[in-house]
């Protein structure tokens, strides 16, 4: 009998010290000019949204492009967008590790790191969307003189809940996960500034035999905790367009459809920023074409499970005989957003489909094409959903277009700009690989009874 | 080598088949005096039982291609046990007939003079017509029957030639059925039991029942898989712990029916428009909210909390209970899903129903039985037999 074959995570026969030494070089060298490079673009851009915004916030909403009917415009595309990105690293840390996919060790601290900067940009849109961001603290509910309650019917509400939770959820499972590196690169250093900043955050751990088992419950509590969350957040996030009347945006597939588009938008993310990483910090054996290649097939899954999604939606605003269902689905085919429909169709659905080839999923520039594309499809999955929804209301007399402004498109700038200078940061400050975690599924790291 | 001694397999003792004869035969002839006596009513029963079977059937193959599909190895010793009950597929072709014969009685769409005088149904006539429903109920047999045969039939010739390239012809196919599976029970779902209502429409509900498939598919599985290890049917070898990985997955997909669910639910409550809540309507007055009561505990809250304890899913009595608990609450669904359309007043259950169930439980373990005297019950030629039978618990989830 031919036994079963497992690929190996980490290609090239490679020692510990030596992994180590990868992993921590980007932390322990002066950064190089690739990473200045990078830096200066994306605080450039982030520079860019600041003003915007403040203009924004100084002036009012009224920048804007959003009007009447199309009330929800740049701020809400973009928030539900990060968002969405932000739940590949939560469902790659916890799910993934709850279904024993060892695989996920060479990408997970990486992906969990995107979630929580992408999670924080995703912030900024709600807040800034209510005009008054100073007025943001009384959408927590808290008793008060004034007798002033948040309307808990209101799903806007229930966002503040399921995003926080998940901010503070996923923010502590990475932070859990970080100890024992941190502890490890306090080892390390010899700087005295950094040793006593390494020291702080890794709060005294040594690795011992009770550390590891106390450290092992808490992640698989955490994993456990984390899994519903995954799909909380962005299920509570489709129930602010759901729970509403409209045709277009009432339809009770909406929720798996959300979360399913959630995880396709944060692997297509994921695996753009890699494809970059792996190449740039020397990481071609510790996130190998193994990783890339299964990747590739949960996004061609998940793409393809919003293509259902997408069909269901169509067919069943034809078999509801609902004649403003019927409108407004043939609006977005044929209407005069029609090119952003068949964009969002052929990115999220169409270019997907040709991860069924092997040859595809191994070619990585074409790889990186279409996670990029997949990244453009699912952005344009949302402006359908808020603006085609909208700009046709039920009365003809109340129609109009919606187009974005320049201070739009600023923040939609500046959103890229806070997320890739948060993520430059964070691989020049801590270890982008869990190397514990790494460690632990190598070949000899377990033992073995053959 | 892990084969050893079972070339010669025990068989499941004859008594198996007499039991079931005895149940068919039973169903039978109270399914016809159900028939004879109020046929609009047995014919509902009948598309619940239908559904039913479709529900362990293809569940139990949709079971089977993901196994492939992900590369699963802790369920390669069970999964003879979901390709027997697969075996239930074939026989759909035969059961789907008194179906066809009972279109008019079930299906409000079906009658002419009703489509004439209502402009919804006259929209919905290029779909909800007997001609295409008939073809597109056959068509998913057809196809669920085709890849039943391809994957079975990889599967038992690997346990004779233990060829390698079996396992990634089947993974192959598995791929290729998986969204072939999710579209043909979406169909299923509209034809047979949404359009009962012709008026009503949700996008969720193809996502609904398949969720149910799911769990039912898996839960007789389980039932199966701890009774033939008690009574030594399976690889000697095999450990409690993969039980732990069954029952996790068991808790996982029923949480996963509870989260559809509810947002149905949800959703259309909340957005309250008459087009969508009448059905909902129906659902929670009289005793049929007694009804929705009940599966919202059966199938959710009271199996929640009993699988949730890591303890609960190696525990054998535990994992029998609950896997005929959740049979039962599948069984709860489809009579939620179906029954109120028979009548709207007020749930109902008698003599009529039973000779359906009686049935159910004596041709699933008919088909089981004569499906298993030809095959083995342990893929033996499974390259990932062995590394199924080694899996350890990374992490361990059992915390205690």
């Amino acid at each position: 009998m031919s036994t079963y074959r497992e690929i190996p995570l980490v290609t090239e026969r490679t020692t510990f010290p030596e992994l180590d030494d990868v992993v921590f070089k980007p932390t322990e060298t002066k950064p190089t000019k690739k990473w200045f490079l990078g830096i200066t673009l994306s605080s450039t851009a982030l520079l860019v949204g600041i003003i915007c915004l403040v203009y924004s916030i100084y002036y009012g909403i009224g920048m804007w492009g959003n009007n009447n009917p199309v009330g929800w415009g740049f701020d809400i595309i973009n928030f539900v967008f990060w968002i969405g990105i932000g739940h590949a690293g939560t469902l790659i840390s916890a799910i993934l590790y709850l279904f024993r996919q060892k695989w996920r060790t060479g990408i997970a601290r990486f992906a969990e790191a995107m979630t929580i900067f992408a999670v924080m940009t995703a912030g900024i849109f709600p807040l800034i969307h209510v005009g008054r961001p100073w007025l943001a603290g009384y959408l927590f509910p808290y008793p008060n003189q004034h007798n002033v309650w948040v309307n808990f019917n209101s799903p806007l509400l229930w966002d503040v809940f399921a995003v926080s939770t998940y901010f503070v959820v996923s923010f502590f499972f990475w932070g859990l996960g970080l100890i024992p590196d941190i502890a490890n690169m306090r080892s390390r250093t010899k700087s005295g500034i950094k040793k006593f900043f390494y020291s702080l955050l890794s709060f005294g751990w040594r690795n011992s035999n009770r550390h590891w088992q106390h450290y092992e419950k808490a992640y698989l509590l955490l994993a456990g905790l984390s899994t519903p969350l995954v799909l909380s957040v962005h299920t509570i996030v489709s129930f602010d367009f759901a729970v509403s009347v409209l045709p277009g945006w009432h339809t009770t597939i909406f929720p798996p459809y959300f979360v399913a588009g959630a995880i396709f938008s944060g692997f297509g993310m994921v695996a753009t920023v890699l494809i970059v990483v792996r190449k740039v910090f020397d990481m071609e054996h510790i996130i190998t074409m193994n990783h890339l290649d299964k990747m590739a097939k949960i996004l061609l899954a998940t793409g393809t499970m919003v293509g259902y999604a997408y069909a269901m939606e169509f067919f069943m605003a034809w078999y509801s005989g609902y004649i403003f269902e019927q409108f407004v689905f043939l609006n977005r085919a044929f209407g005069p957003y029609a090119w952003s429909y068949w964009v969002m169709i052929a990115c999220n659905v169409g270019f997907p489909q040709l991860f069924w080839l092997k040859k595809v999923r191994q070619n990585i520039p074409l790889m990186l094409v279409i996670v990029i594309l997949v990244n453009v499809g699912m952005w344009f999955e949302r402006f359908v959903i808020i603006v085609t929804s909208l700009h046709r209301d039920f009365l003809p007399a109340s129609w109009g277009m919606y187009a974005p402004t320049i201070y739009d498109i600023g923040i939609f700038i500046g959103s890229f700009g806070l997320f890739f200078t948060l993520m430059l940061l964070f691989v020049k400050v801590m270890p982008a690989i869990s190397l514990t975690e790494l460690k632990g599924v190598m070949k000899g790291s377990q033992p073995e009874h053959h | 080598m892990t084969t050893q001694g079972l070339q010669e397999q025990k068989k499941l003792p004859e008594s198996v088949k007499k039991a079931s004869l005895l149940l068919i035969s039973t169903g039978i002839v109270l399914m016809m005096i159900s028939f004879i006596v109020d046929s609009h009513r047995a014919f509902y029963n009948y598309i619940l039982m239908y559904s039913f079977i479709v529900s362990i059937g293809v569940g139990s193959l949709g079971l089977v291609a993901l196994e492939y599909m992900v590369d699963a190895a802790w369920s390669t010793p069970f999964r003879r046990i979901s390709e027997f009950l697969a075996f239930l597929i074939p026989f759909l072709l035969i059961l789907v007939i008194p179906i066809i014969f009972g279109i008019h009685d079930l299906y409000h769409w079906s009658h002419k003079e009703a489509v004439e005088t209502d402009p919804v149904l006259q929209g919905k006539a290029p779909y909800l017509n007997t001609a295409f429903f008939t073809i597109r109920v056959f068509a998913c047999i057809l196809i669920w029957m085709l890849f039943y045969f391809l994957i079975t039939k990889n599967s038992e010739k690997q346990d004779i030639t233990k060829e390698y390239g079996l396992l990634t012809k089947n993974i192959k196919l598995s791929i290729g059925f998986a969204p072939i599976l999710i579209i043909t029970l979406t169909i299923t779902a509209i034809d047979l039991i949404m359009s009962l209502e012709p008026h009503w429409y949700s996008t969720m509900f193809g996502v609904y029942y398949f969720s149910g498939t799911a769990v039912a598919g898996l839960a007789a599985t389980t039932l199966l898989a701890v009774i033939l290890k008690e009574k030594g049917y399976l690889h000697p070898q095999l450990q409690d712990r993969l039980y732990h990985s069954m029952g996790t997955l068991l808790f996982g997909l029923n949480v996963f029916w509870a989260y559809i669910a509810f947002s149905q639910f949800l959703l259309i409550w909340y957005a309250d428009i008459p087009e969508e809540t009448f059905w909902m309507m129906h659902r929670m007055h009289g005793s049929w909210g007694v009804v929705s009561l009940a599966l919202l505990f059966i199938h959710f809250i009271i199996p929640f909390i009993i699988l949730l304890p890591g303890r609960a899913k190696t525990n054998f009595r535990t994992l029998k209970i609950m896997a005929v608990w959740l049979l039962f609450a599948h069984m709860l669904d489809l009579y939620w899903l179906i029954m109120p359309n028979f009548n709207k007043e007020s749930a109902f259950f008698s003599w009529n129903e039973i000779g359906f169930i009686l049935f159910i439980v004596g041709f699933v373990l008919f088909v089981f039985k004569i499906k298993s005297d030809k095959t083995n019950f342990t893929p033996v030629g499974d390259p990932k037999l062995e590394t199924g039978l080694e899996v350890k618990l990374y992490p361990d989830l059992s915390i205690d």
